[in-house]
């Protein structure tokens, strides 16, 4: 019996307006987002390879020595993602090159051709689609579901006969998500089509799992505005203010909830400007010079002459420095910790909306936006570790050398505190960023998989009891 | 017989449950939204107030001429919480470092960039989503919803003329949608007004009423929009249907979708090309300083104590030293403000290519007459890019001021007032009394406990050096664009969003000439 009007609702749908406006549309914006994504992405994987390049150079040249490698900058820039293609994550507006020694980090840094003036618009991806398109489109096709048919008469017709309720109500929703999954898939494939033939994107097998449980999710969202749509057509008796009340709701949803988060970060969490911040390093430098002088590291911790004068006291400076970099560390990483927080918490907030918990699931998944860009962090300090330990390890040959580690190339130099032996480089740790696998992505995106799977489950027992109660009359 | 129409369509509508809708949920988000906003403009004013202190306590630090690199500050614009346009996405302050030279071009959202994955949050927002959508749904029924009902035939079988009773449902339509117009404007200047941090002048009345204006001009043209849809089909569901998928290819799918085709096709400078740009200025900056003073020793800018704003300077100074860094410091930096001017050239190079991209996407989605909207309303309000250009124009001009005070005061820098306090004779002294009996102590234990003695003595001399008197110095000032520029801007947009509403009008009347009412 479901059968048979899940094949009728098709049918009917397929021969609607909005079927073949959304089907049209839907595809021609899915094909235009690939086309762009290509030309973007050979963009940013050529910028990307040059700068790279670029920088590993630089380090490969100037660290001929251990002490170098300890104590020179290097830069390392964000790799660009195929996956972006899915969900984009807002990455063109988070910092992409990330600047640190054995030692300290700098604030990462937002490099290469972005357009701050063009930030408040999103990349049109598959997330951005789905999110808004399909899900209205969703509305539009459920809209009228329970009380269209009541106006037009044909649910007194349906329920005289000995159907239950929920075979009808079950049989509209599988409808439902067929028709609309049509357009999706349809786009999906060609927008995967268009991307594939470019030579310069390939997908590997993970990446190949990762679209797959995006496209589930998708599934599932869409799957929440239907049964919104069933919902509210099956509280009203006329289509017009099912009509009127759903797409206030999507407005709201959709729209107006992800606009708050930025209104509700800056409520809940505050973060000190970036003058403030170079006050506060000011002030730790001064405090730090004065902690010198009242010998809180040691006799001539601030003379930097050479060990044969005498005066000179390296271990002393060692704490010094290893104490200021500290600190610093501790200022810039807080405040970094600050800054995520603060858009932690409006994303928190705008998971009210089905559209942001999706949108996240979906970044998490595709490992984009903000969630990669704390992964990156965490990923770069290990290397940091790593790449002391490395240091040390190497200096601790040398008998020659002070055994210092501290970040102050004049003295480090000077003294040789770490050794000068020559480094062959290929020995010397580098930073690779690495994906996280699809079990890791997953449990991360635990709660907002979670939270749409309660969406679904909320409004379809909604729309199940009211449509039980509905007075077909 | 047009008012009778209009008067019964005016009171049907405000009957509608659509109606009760869209006003109730204009009004209630600007009842939520306004504080918030409000407060958070309170608190940019706070950050500046803060932020221009700090500099003014700065200067009073500064102990040489060298030194002076304030920055200056865009104030915040009240204005914002209406239509906040790029406001929040540009750099709010600039360094005045005339002989360095900075590298910072555009930064997001001031404070932490990374709130740039939220979108922007004014009540323009309200209008250009709540206002329009309801203007679509006031409209759509208007003629193809009576042809259903079978009151056309009832109206048009008498003596009304067709287009006597479109332009009554036309002036129905646009009496009640003022009416949430109006309610959330009133609303929100109320809210606005009555914190205490916010007084407004005539100008951002003006500006404000002017905001008002425009954005009735687009309501009309949306319900115009949806009159036109109305009068092209017979059946209202089809318009709807219609109406609401053209609503959202025009609200968001254009918009974005300009922005990110823009992106693509129009090719901006890269970050790092942008810096290989000012590095090679620089560098040539740097040959050419080497080739002037080639002959001078001075050892330059390696100087003994911390300054303000992070810099360092020569406490103490050789006589030799002092001739040699004067005679340096008054070849190279004329030299220097010259290359200062050659990278804010690069930089506006560099901001144009940005500015011509997003000139870009708005031409590819002007198109959407909500994309105008925005875009008028930001103009009105004085967050579009105009004003920031004036904002560096100031800045430009400041930074010639500065340079031509510590011209004055320097004697076009060829005085020792402009690297060191220190007076002829002072380092002698100093270093005779504290360094001296370093120097001929023996013991390496007595030697160092000397050193630390001086140190401390030094660190006291370098507190007691006295800042320099900056009391004629000149103060920065922000002149945002006037009202005839904002004009010469706004109007052609004006035009536009008049002209679609001419002609969605228009084109509704020829339909309607021809529609079919049975």
């Amino acid at each position: 019996m479901v059968g048979q009007i899940v094949r009728k609702e098709i049918l009917e749908n397929f021969l609607s307006l909005r079927f073949v406006l959304s089907l049209l549309l839907v595809i021609l914006i899915f094909a235009v987002s690939g086309f762009v994504f290509i030309s973007k992405h050979e963009q940013q994987v050529q910028d990307y390879s040059k700068n790279t390049n670029q920088s590993l150079a630089y380090f490969q040249g100037h660290a001929k020595r251990l002490y170098w490698i300890a104590t020179l900058n290097h830069q390392f820039y964000r790799k660009p993602k195929a996956l972006t293609l899915c969900a984009e994550g807002f990455e063109k507006s988070i910092p992409n090159c990330f600047s640190f020694n054995a030692f300290s980090r700098d604030y990462p840094q937002l490099k290469g051709r972005t357009n701050a003036l063009l930030f408040g618009f999103s990349d049109v991806d598959w997330v951005f689609i789905i999110s808004l398109f399909l899900s209205f489109a969703a509305l539009i096709f459920s809209y009228n579901s329970i009380c269209g048919e009541k106006e037009t008469g044909t649910l007194r017709l349906i329920l005289a006969g000995s159907m239950p309720r929920h075979t009808i109500l079950l049989g509209k929703y599988i409808a439902l998500m067929f028709t609309l999954g049509v357009p999706m898939l349809l786009g999906i494939l060609i927008n995967l089509v268009i991307v594939i033939s470019s030579k310069n994107i390939t997908i590997n097998t993970a990446g190949w799992l990762k679209i797959v449980v995006i496209v589930f999710l998708s599934f599932s969202y869409l799957s929440i505005f239907v049964l919104l749509g069933m919902f509210i057509s099956s509280r009203t008796s006329r289509s017009a203010s099912s009509m009127v009340i759903l797409l206030f709701l999507w407005v709201g949803l959709v729209i107006l909830v992800p606009s708050f988060g930025r209104i509700v970060s800056k409520t809940f969490q505050k973060v000190p400007t970036q003058a403030e911040m170079q006050r506060i390093v000011s002030e730790l430098v001064e405090q730090m010079y004065q902690d010198s002088l009242a010998g809180k590291y040691g006799e001539n911790a601030s003379n930097a002459a050479p060990l044969e004068s005498g005066i000179c006291n390296p271990p002393a400076r060692a704490r010094m420095f290893n104490s200021e970099t500290d600190e610093k560390n501790k200022i810039i990483e807080r405040h970094l910790n600050q800054m995520t927080a603060q858009v932690i918490i409006g994303r928190r907030f705008t998971r009210i909306s089905p559209a942001e918990i999706y949108r996240q699931a979906c970044e998490t998944i595709a490992g984009t936006g903000i969630g990669r860009f704390l992964e990156l962090r965490r990923q770069i300090s290990r290397y940091q570790a790593d790449l002391k330990d490395y240091v040390r390890s190497r200096d601790a040959e040398d008998p020659n050398s002070l055994h210092l580690l501290y970040d102050e190339m004049y003295t480090v130099s000077l003294w040789r505190s770490i050794s000068h032996n020559p480094v062959d480089f290929d020995t010397v740790p580098k930073f690779q960023e690495r994906d996280l696998a699809l079990g890791q992505s997953l449990k991360l995106a635990i709660w907002d998989i979670g939270l749409l799977v309660l969406f679904n489950l909320v409004f379809f027992a909604a729309s199940y009891v009211s449509f039980l109660r509905y007075d077909v009359r | 017989m047009i008012w009778k129409i209009a008067k019964k369509e005016f009171l049907l509508n405000l009957m509608t449950f659509k109606f009760a809708v869209g006003a109730i949920v204009c009004v209630v988000m600007t009842a939520v939204f306004m504080p918030i906003l409000v407060n958070d403009y309170e608190q940019r004013l706070k950050d500046y107030n803060e932020n221009v202190a700090a500099n003014e306590a700065e200067l009073g630090k500064v102990k040489v001429y060298k030194n002076i690199t304030p920055t200056v500050y865009r104030p915040p614009n009240v204005l914002s919480v209406f239509s906040e346009g790029i406001d929040n996405q540009l750099d709010r302050s600039e360094k005045i470092d005339i002989f360095g030279g900075s590298s910072i071009i555009l930064e997001a959202e001031g404070d932490n960039s990374l709130l740039s994955v939220f979108p922007a949050l004014d009540v323009t927002l309200i209008f250009k989503i709540v206002v329009s959508i309801l203007a679509l749904l006031m409209a759509y029924d208007v003629i193809s919803g009576e042809r259903e009902q079978g009151t056309l035939k009832l109206i048009l079988s008498n003596t009304a003329a067709r287009y006597k009773v479109l332009l009554g449902k036309l002036i129905a339509g646009l009496m009640t949608l003022i009416i949430p117009v109006t309610a959330s404007f009133i609303l929100g200047l109320l809210i606005l007004l009555s914190s205490n941090m916010i007084s407004l002048t005539g100008r951002e009345w003006f500006r404000i009423a002017l905001m008002y204006f425009a954005s009735l001009v687009f309501v009309t043209a949306m319900f115009n929009l949806g009159l036109l849809l109305s009068c092209l089909s017979k059946s209202s569901a089809i318009s709807l249907v219609f109406g609401l998928f053209l609503w959202l290819f025009l609200v968001t799918i254009l918009p974005n979708s300009s922005a990110y085709i823009a992106s693509q096709l129009k090719s901006i400078e890269s970050a790092e090309e942008f810096s290989g740009k000012v590095k090679a200025v620089t560098d040539q900056l740097g040959s050419e300083i080497n080739e002037l003073t080639k002959d001078v020793k001075g050892s330059g800018d390696a100087a003994d104590a911390p300054g303000a704003f992070g810099h360092t300077y020569y406490r103490l100074c050789e006589k030799s030293e002092m001739d040699s860094n004067r005679k340096k410091y008054s070849i190279t930096e004329p030299v220097k403000i010259k290359y200062f001017d050659k990278v804010l050239g690069l930089k506006e190079v560099h901001l144009n290519y940005l500015v011509k991209q997003k000139q870009f996407a708005d031409k590819l989605a002007g198109s959407s007459p909500i994309v105008l909207y925005e875009n008028l309303m930001s103009v009105l309000a004085g967050t579009d890019f105009g004003n920031f250009k004036c904002f560096k124009n100031n800045v430009r001009t400041y930074g010639n001021e500065v340079a031509d005070y510590i011209r004055s005061k320097t004697e076009n820098f060829a005085s020792t007032s402009y690297f060191t306090p220190c007076k002829e004779g002072d380092y002698e002294k100093v270093m005779g009394v504290l360094y001296k009996p370093v120097m001929d102590a023996k013991d390496k234990e007595k030697k160092a406990k000397l050193l630390e003695a001086a140190t401390k003595r030094y660190a006291q001399i370098l507190k007691e050096t006295p800042s320099l008197n900056l009391q004629d110095f000149p103060k920065f000032t922000y002149q945002p664009q006037g009202i005839r520029e904002t004009l010469q801007q706004a109007i052609p947009t004006v035009g536009l969003l008049i002209f679609a509403s001419i002609l969605f009008f228009a084109l509704s009347f020829m339909m309607f000439l021809k529609y079919d009412v049975r």
